[in-house]
């Protein structure tokens, strides 16, 4: 059968925030589906969401309350929120209270006054809520699948999208026949965590189209559900081809360290210990951009943008003006109970809002304190996500990381988050003439040649300046306690590595 | 606590609403009555039996504190109001046409209860879409209720 045979399955948004990319694109018109979950994990919300959106004078809305919340008090909480528009009450949306029927009759009675008032009204969406409370008295398991299936294929019958509301628990999935009638499940839930709470849902089942596997954080705000898509929405972008263009430091020497720049795409971590210049080069990576005309992002969580700013113009940089002028966005991200793919999508929304080329994230420590802890065990792998669809899009990412200072050894990342990146700039203090200097060296650049010298560097008023040439009349640099030789340095230029990749 | 005067006012509105559309369909049948049971039949649907009767106790017993005629009145299982006809005063016509509220004193306040509970749970927006619905011929603006939200 060919395309253009095939039906055409409409999808109707849903109306919360991040979930139509979950779903596909929306929901199947006239698909039957559940939403469950524990109680106070946002169904009622996510469905009024859902029958906001959709409903309409000509096809309305047909909301059954059955046991539970009274209707009057759902309508009194539910229009706190921003998407409740009252005036759609009631000839777009119309709520019908089954409780008397559902007391004091058996559920073909029920499905007696549903389908009457369904062939009044003609509704595109109806919804029953809950739908639990409706059938905690079947006679008999027949019954009970009797009543669902005839409930499915009257509602599919009469064209509309319909939602059973349920608290369920999960070990109930297999043998409820309501989850093999529902042509689409979703399932809410939260957990504490420690002193947080950690809401996520996950589409268990739809029928017709693809969603987005996996759990997806969501929150409920005054705006009602708002879903945190796994894929950060980009699922429908295409990746960039690789490009072979450099991106400069505004430090010619570093530049030239790194084969000319680093490429454009990349994700570039700048590792080191306290005080050794992380987030100097990285203000100066994004000024840099900003003067070659690229958009940037600085997204920080150890200090307030002011303070950033502030200590950039320390350095004669001007991040001020190109924040008045929507070239450069600094994101202080500190909210509690914070997930980790809500602050992506904070950092998303904001790259794609001034067409960012570059950000910075500073430091990977503050991102993951700065979650609840809840989320922290996702810290990686949603990272590794969000790399993954940024650099995509060709925005080079710059991220700091502090490493524990040991004169013994000489790591990448404490946080094990090498792997995520193409290049890796390591920075670190060594003893030198009893000093305590600085020292810097580009461990890795996947696909390009980079310099394997180490080289000296300063934090002036001007922000970091590589001294001299490399140090080549040094041993056991690396170690932070090198040893001097007697060679003498004759080393005109970096020499660059071959662009072989060291295992990380 | 006496009932704000605005609301007041559309209780009033809706009692002369029903007095003079009652006059030509149900001659003689209780104003009050009809905008109760309007009320009963319109909330009912959505609040259900229990909702609306819940919310009915509670304004009659609001309303008696102000009013103790209706001490004898009764919201029954189902919703309805009984005992409201051995104080309620004679529907006349004539008074109506003469500018004269048809309603006692006790029903305006009971009915005017019922509204303040509905603005004070649903809001205004909501209460005024669901008299509208009831009533569409009438006109109800603002009632600047004492719970209106500042949009």
């Amino acid at each position: 059968m060919s395309t253009q045979d095939k039906v055409k399955i409409n999808k109707l948004p849903t109306g919360v925030p991040g979930l139509d990319e979950i779903v596909g694109g929306g929901l199947p018109e006239f698909s039957f589906n559940i939403i469950a979950g524990a109680p106070g994990s946002g169904k009622t919300t996510l469905a009024h969401q859902f029958v906001f959106a959709n409903a309409t004078p000509e096809r309305p809305a047909l909301y059954f309350t059955v046991l539970g919340e009274s209707a009057i008090k759902m309508l009194r909480y539910q229009q706190q929120y921003s998407f409740f528009d009252p005036a759609k009450l009631p000839d777009s949306i119309r709520f019908i209270n089954l409780s008397q029927v559902v007391l004091e009759k058996d559920l073909g009675a029920v499905l007696e006054e549903i389908t009457k008032e369904v062939e009044k009204a003609n509704p595109a969406v109806v919804v029953v809520d809950s739908f639990r409370t409706m059938v905690r008295k079947p006679e008999s398991d027949m019954d009970l699948q009797s009543f669902i299936q005839r409930l499915a294929l009257f509602l599919a019958s009469w064209q509309a999208t319909t939602f059973l509301i349920g608290e369920y628990a999960e070990d109930e999935l297999r043998d409820n026949p309501i989850f093999t009638v529902a042509d689409g499940l979703l399932w809410l839930r939260q957990t504490a965590e420690r002193n947080s709470i950690v809401r996520k849902l996950q589409v268990i089942k739809l029928r017709g189209q693809d969603s987005v596997p996996g759990l997806h954080t969501f929150r409920i705000t005054d705006a009602g559900v708002q879903a945190f898509s796994r894929t950060f929405g980009l699922t429908a972008r295409k990746r960039n081809p690789p490009s072979d263009r450099r991106l400069s430091f505004g430090i010619a020497e570093l530049d030239k360290m790194l084969g000319g720049g680093v490429r454009e795409g990349d994700s570039v971590l700048v590792a080191g210990s306290s005080g050794t210049g992380k987030s100097v080069l990285a203000t100066q990576f994004i000024a840099e951009g900003i003067r070659q005309g690229e958009p940037g992002i600085v997204a920080v969580f150890e200090e307030r943008p002011q303070a950033y700013a502030e200590r950039a113009a320390s350095l004669g940089l001007d991040l001020e003006t190109p924040q008045k002028d929507g070239k450069l966005t600094i994101l202080y991200l500190r909210p509690l109970d914070l997930s980790v793919d809500e602050t992506m999508h904070s950092i998303l929304d904001a790259v794609q809002k001034i067409g960012a080329k570059r950000l910075v994230i500073d430091s990977l420590a503050g991102f993951e304190m700065a979650l609840s802890p809840g989320f922290r065990a996702d810290f990686r792998e949603s990272l590794y996500r969000m790399i993954f669809a940024l650099t995509g899009i060709g925005v080079t990412i710059l991220s700091t990381v502090e490493v524990d200072e040991s004169f013994t050894e000489f790591t990448f990342s404490t946080y094990s988050v090498s792997f995520l990146t193409d290049d890796i700039i390591r920075l670190r203090y060594v003893s030198i003439d009893g000093q305590l200097r600085k020292i810097m060296v580009v461990i890795k650049m996947r696909g390009g040649n980079h310099a394997k010298d180490i080289r000296e560097y300063e934090i002036t008023s001007k922000g970091v300046v590589i001294l001299g040439k490399r140090l080549a009349n040094y041993q056991g640099l690396i170690s932070g306690i090198p040893v001097h030789s007697d060679r003498p340095d004759t080393t005109e230029e970096p020499s660059l590595d071959t662009g072989i990749e060291h295992k990380t | 606590m006496t009932t704000p005067s605005k609301i007041r006012d559309l209780a009033q509105r809706l009692l002369d609403y029903e007095a003079f559309a009652g006059n030509a369909s149900e001659p003689g049948e209780s104003a009050t009555l009809r905008v109760y049971e309007k009320l009963r039949q319109g909330l009912g649907e959505f609040a259900g039996v229990a909702g609306f009767q819940s919310l009915a106790s509670r304004a009659l017993a609001m309303a008696r504190t102000e009013a103790p005629s209706l001490n004898a009145v009764r919201v029954s299982a189902d919703g309805s109001l009984r005992g409201l006809g051995e104080i309620e005063l004679q529907f006349d016509i004539d008074k109506v046409r003469a500018g004269e509220f048809p309603a006692g004193e006790g029903e305006i306040i009971l009915i005017a209860r019922l509204l303040g509970l509905l603005l004070m749970f649903l809001g205004e927006a909501l209460t005024l879409s669901l008299l509208h619905v009831t009533w569409p011929g009438a006109a109800f603006d603002d009632c600047n209720s004492e719970n209106r939200r500042n949009a």
